[in-house]
C-alpha cells in the first residue's frame, strides 16, 4: 500500500478521495490554487502545497509544479480525481517516469479511449454493441440497400462533417433519396467532399452506463449501470441506480458484456461504458477511464468504496470480489447541487452564508461547501452532490424530497429548486424519460416565463 | 507599491487591501504611470500563521508542511514591495552547490537579474532572479526547504 497520495483535483471529489486515503491509513496531500487556500480539501488534508495561480492550466493541471509538490513531500502515487488531469496519458506517463503510482488505468488505455474513432473501433472489435452505420455510400440504390440493413430511421452523415452540418434524417425509405442529395451537396460545399455515409438515428434514447472495476491482471466486473438521461446541454444533473429502464436480464447481458471487453484488453481500475438505450438495444458512446462524479450511487447500491478499490488496484492487489459477489440493493439517486440560478442556468458564484446539508438515513452529502466558503469564480459550479438510498425507487423519491427540503444553502442561488420541482413531476416519478426529456421540459417552463 | 524615495501611497494600498476582502481576491497588482502596487492576501502562509491574522478558518495548523517552515515571520513581509514569491513549487536551495556559499545574504547589494536562490523541481534548477536591484533585507527561506507556489523568498528593498 501506498505511505502517501498526493490528491491532484480540488472540491468535493479531492474531499471525496481523503476521505477513502483515511479509512485506508494513508497519509494525503491536498494541492491547489491560490483562490483555494481556504478550501475544505485543503483543510482537511494531512498536508498541502499551493502550486499555482487561479486558473486551472496554471495550478491543477499545471503537471510540473504537481510532480515537484509529490517531490517536496515525498508522496508516492497520485490520484487525479476526475476532470483536470485524469485522462491525461502524458501525465500518467511523467508519474511513472517518475516512479510515482498514477491511480488509474495504463496511459496506453487512457489515450486509447481518448480517440473517439478508436475507442468506438475498439468497442466493436470486443463485442460492445455501436451505432448501426455504414462505410462511404454510393449511389441511391446502394444506400436503400444499407438503410434497410441498418432499419429506419436513418441519419445520412457528411464523412468529413461537424457541428450538425450534411447532416440529414431519413424517417422512412421515401425520404431517404432527397437527404442524401441534400447531405450531398452541403457536404460539398462545406468541406469540398461529398462523400456520406449512414447511421441508425435514435430518436428517444436514454443515457445508460456501466460501471466496470478491472484489476489490471485480467479480472474485471460490472458494477451495474447508472441511468443519466437527466441532462441539460450534456451535462447530467440527476443521476439514479439501478436505471428506471432496464430489467435483470438486459443489465446481466450488457454488464457482462462489458466486463468481458475489460478482461479482453486486461484494463485496470475503473472506467465507465457509456451507452444510448432505445428500443431495448444499447449503442456505445464512450469510454470514461476516469472515477465519475456519479460513482457515489453505484456505492450506495452495491455497498462499495469505488475510490478504496481503486486504490487498492493501484498498489497492485487484485480485485477483491467476484462477480458473484456483488449485490444491488435498493435505489440510489444523486443530483448536483451547483452554484447556478436553477431557471438560467448562469453560474452564481459568491459566499455561502449559511449551510445546512440534510441528514438522516439514507442520505449522504458530498461536499466542500460550508458557511462562510467563498466559491471562487475560475472553476466548475459543482458544490455537492446530494445522494439518497432507499430500499425501493418510491421510498427513494420520498427520501430525496424530504431531504431536498431539508437543504439549505443561502448566500447564492443552487439547482435545489429545479430538483425539488423535478421531484412532483410525474414523468420523473415513473422513471419516464429520455435525454431530451429535461432540455424540453425547460423551455416549455421557459415559454411559460 | 514601490514610490519615489521611500514614500509610498498608503490610501491606494487600503484601497486595494479592501478590494481584496471584498472580491475574495488573493492578489491584486496594477500598474500606474510606471509604478507598480501589488497588494496580496496571505494565502500562502496560512500554515505559519499562529498569529492574530484576520482570518479565522485560515488558522490551520494540522498540516505536516508546518514542520517545514523556517522561524522567520514571513507574513510580516507579505506585503512588502520588494517581498520576492516563489514562482513554483519545488526545493529551494539558497548556493549554486552543497557547500559553496549561498547566492546572496541579507544586506548584499543586488543587481536587476541577480540570482537570489534557485528552486529544484522536477531536477531541474531554476533560477530566481531579482526582479530589481536593491538591498536584501530578509532572506525567508532556508537551503533544501521545499517552497509552495507564491511562497516569499526573500525582500529586496529599493534604493
Amino acid at each position: 500500500m501506498f505511505d502517501k497520495i498526493l490528491i491532484a483535483n480540488r472540491g468535493e471529489i479531492a474531499l471525496r478521495v481523503e476521505r477513502a486515503c483515511k479509512e485506508l491509513g494513508v497519509a494525503t496531500v491536498a494541492v491547489h490554487s491560490t483562490a483555494d487556500a481556504d478550501a475544505m480539501h485543503v483543510r482537511l488534508a494531512d498536508e498541502s502545497v499551493c502550486i499555482g495561480a487561479p486558473p486551472a492550466k496554471d495550478s491543477y493541471l499545471n503537471i510540473p509544479a504537481i510532480v515537484a509538490a509529490c517531490e517536496i513531500t515525498g508522496a508516492d502515487a497520485v490520484h487525479p480525481g476526475y476532470g483536470f488531469l485524469a485522462e491525461n496519458a502524458r501525465f500518467a506517463e511523467i508519474l511513472e517516469e517518475h516512479a510515482i503510482t498514477f491511480i488509474g488505468p495504463s496511459a496506453e488505455h487512457l489515450r486509447l479511449m481518448g480517440n473517439k474513432i478508436q475507442a468506438k473501433e475498439t468497442a466493436c472489435s470486443l463485442g460492445i454493441p455501436v451505432v448501426p452505420g455504414s462505410g462511404p455510400v454510393g449511389d441511391f440504390e446502394e444506400a436503400k440497400t444499407l438503410a434497410n440493413d441498418i432499419g429506419y430511421p436513418v441519419l445520412v452523415k457528411a464523412a468529413a462533417g461537424g457541428g450538425g452540418r450534411g447532416m440529414k434524417l431519413a424517417l422512412f425509405e421515401n425520404e431517404l433519396e432527397p437527404a442524401l442529395a441534400t447531405a450531398r451537396n452541403e457536404a460539398r460545399a462545406a468541406f469540398g467532399d461529398g462523400t456520406v455515409y449512414l447511421e441508425k438515428y435514435l430518436a428517444h434514447p436514454r443515457h445508460i452506463e456501466v460501471q466496470v472495476l478491472a484489476d489490471g491482471q485480467g479480472n474485471a466486473i460490472h458494477l451495474g449501470e447508472r441511468d443519466c438521461s437527466l441532462q441539460r446541454r450534456h451535462q447530467k444533473l440527476w443521476e439514479e441506480a439501478p436505471s428506471p429502464a432496464l430489467n435483470a436480464s438486459e443489465r446481466v447481458r450488457i454488464g457482462e458484456t462489458v466486463a468481458e471487453a475489460m478482461r479482453a484488453i486486461s484494463y485496470r481500475g475503473v472506467g465507465t461504458v457509456e451507452f444510448l438505450y432505445e428500443g431495448g438495444e444499447f449503442y456505445f458512446i464512450e469510454m470514461n477511464t476516469r472515477l465519475q462524479v456519479e460513482h457515489t450511487i453505484t456505492e450506495m447500491i452495491t455497498g462499495l468504496d469505488l475510490v478504496i478499490e481503486q486504490i487498492r488496484i493501484a498498489a497492485g492487489a487484485p480485485l477483491s470480489l467476484r462477480q458473484e459477489d456483488v449485490r444491488f440493493d435498493g435505489h440510489a439517486i444523486e443530483c448536483r447541487i451547483n452554484a447556478e440560478n436553477p431557471h438560467t442556468f448562469r453560474p452564481s458564484p459568491g459566499t455561502i452564508t449559511h449551510f445546512h446539508p440534510p441528514g438522516g438515513l439514507g442520505v449522504r452529502v458530498d461536499s466542500g461547501a460550508y458557511a462562510g466558503y467563498t466559491i471562487p469564480p475560475y472553476y466548475d459550479s459543482l458544490i455537492g452532490k446530494l445522494i439518497v438510498h432507499a430500499r425501493t425507487r418510491n421510498e427513494c423519491l420520498m427520501r430525496l424530497k424530504r431531504a431536498l427540503g431539508e437543504f439549505v444553502v443561502d448566500g447564492i442561488e443552487t439547482t435545489i429548486p429545479l430538483f425539488n420541482s423535478l421531484i412532483s413531476e410525474p414523468d420523473i416519478v415513473d422513471g419516464n424519460y429520455d435525454i431530451h426529456w429535461l432540455e424540453n421540459r425547460l423551455a416549455k417552463l421557459g415559454a411559460r416565463g | 507599491m514601490t514610490k519615489k524615495e521611500g514614500t509610498f501611497d498608503k490610501d491606494l494600498v487600503r484601497e486595494l487591501a479592501a478590494l481584496l476582502e471584498e472580491t475574495g481576491l488573493t492578489e491584486i497588482e496594477i500598474e500606474l504611470e510606471g509604478k507598480r502596487v501589488r497588494v496580496a492576501r496571505g494565502v500562502n502562509l496560512t500554515t505559519t500563521l499562529t498569529t492574530d491574522g484576520g482570518h479565522p478558518e485560515t488558522r490551520d495548523n494540522t498540516r505536516a508542511a508546518t514542520n517545514t517552515r523556517p522561524a522567520a515571520r514571513p507574513e510580516e513581509f507579505i506585503v512588502h514591495p520588494g517581498t520576492v514569491t516563489s514562482p513554483m513549487v519545488g526545493t529551494a536551495y539558497r548556493s549554486p552547490e552543497p557547500g559553496s556559499p549561498p547566492f546572496v545574504e541579507i544586506g548584499a547589494r543586488v543587481t536587476a537579474g541577480q540570482t537570489l536562490v534557485i528552486i529544484e523541481a522536477m531536477k531541474t534548477m531554476n533560477q530566481i532572479p531579482s526582479p530589481r536591484a536593491g538591498t536584501v533585507i530578509a532572506i525567508l527561506v532556508e537551503d533544501g526547504q521545499p517552497v509552495e507556489y507564491g511562497e516569499p523568498l526573500a525582500v529586496i528593498e529599493q534604493r
